[in-house]
């Protein structure tokens, strides 16, 4: 039986590399994000959803009830950045960020866990980001609310495992995406530096590692932030 | 929906959790008794995990209902703190939607 996989952000980026690569290999995708679908797939069902907005989650969670009767994946990819000195970031795009990188995931995750809970194999992904361990001066709001998500993971392992359902988070390394793609040259380049191996990363890189999260055997994996690119 | 057809779906799913529970740690299955705090043998994930299975027994009986409240863990406050409270808390639910 074909997984039922949710993932938010799917309309360009790594969301949507991460939809075609579960697509791929058989799964149900379910997908979302404020814009329309990019995807013209079979097993690929969109929903337009702001993550900030829980009116919307809910409908889209009731749809997935009524569609398919449970979840067995989430993995929460929705983020924004904004490269900016944080002395110069006005508060509406703070509470952009932490709303869609850090509230919008809870509250999704909140329905999602009623879903999730009939799983054989229950799993919660989320994707934070190396800015956090490397401390980026540019990135501080953007990094804070992934931190915070990094903490939510730790914390709602420990909540969900009664439930069977692991919660893993991934941080990708410096990979060309929408997100990443406004970073000048000299960026790149002193980010690449601090990693143990300096090659941009790309959507498999990413997808190996949820991979491996999801299997049946990591049943005992949970709680566990892995970041690309030999950062730690 | 009224309080007793409340009372009733909410006692069958106390029911259906006893019997994955050991003797010892048996929920009591009256319209009074305890579901969290001291009298109760049920910790926070149990209650939970037991009010997940109420939602999704209001849910097939057509009355679905998000069970989230600020004092959920309130000892002395929850609304989820024995049947009587809990069984007032879904009838206002289900009288809002």
């Amino acid at each position: 039986m074909p997984r039922r996989v949710l993932i938010t952000g799917t309309s360009s980026g790594l969301g949507q590399q991460l939809a075609e690569h579960y697509l791929a290999g058989g799964d149900v995708v379910i997908g979302c994000a404020r814009r329309a679908a990019t995807i013209d797939h079979p097993m690929y069902a969109h929903h337009l959803v702001d993550v900030k907005d829980e009116h919307a989650i809910a409908t889209m969670l009731a749809a997935i009830r009524a569609d398919h009767d449970g979840l067995d994946v989430l993995i929460n990819n929705a983020g924004v950045a904004a490269m900016n000195a944080f002395a110069l970031t006005p508060p509406a795009a703070m509470h952009h960020i932490v709303g869609t990188n850090l509230l919008g995931p809870m509250v999704l995750t909140h329905g999602a866990i009623r879903l999730l809970r009939k799983s054989a194999a229950g799993r919660i992904v989320n994707v934070t980001t190396v800015a956090v361990p490397l401390r980026l001066a540019g990135e501080t709001v953007y990094a804070a609310s992934k931190a915070a998500l990094e903490s939510f993971t730790r914390g709602l392992a420990k909540e969900v495992g009664v439930f069977g359902i692991t919660c893993n988070a991934v941080g990708p390394s410096l990979t060309p995406t929408r997100l990443t793609n406004g970073l000048p040259p000299a960026v790149r380049a002193r980010l690449l530096s601090q990693q143990a191996i300096a090659r941009e990363g790309s959507a498999a890189d990413v997808a190996n590692v949820i991979d491996f999260f999801l299997r049946p055997e990591s049943n005992l994996v949970t709680g566990q932030i892995v970041y690309l690119g030999g950062i730690s | 929906m009224e309080q007793d057809a409340i009372l009733s779906i909410v006692l069958k799913v106390v029911e259906q959790a006893n019997l994955a529970r050991v003797n010892s740690q048996r929920l009591e299955v009256s319209p009074t008794a305890p579901l969290f705090g001291p009298a109760s043998p049920l910790d926070s994930l149990g209650l939970v995990a037991l009010l997940i299975d109420i939602e999704e027994a209001f849910d097939q009986a057509g009355h679905p209902v998000t069970l989230s409240d600020e004092r959920a863990l309130s000892q002395t406050r929850s609304p989820f703190r024995d049947i009587p409270a809990l069984v007032s808390y879904l009838a206002a639910l289900t009288r809002e939607s």
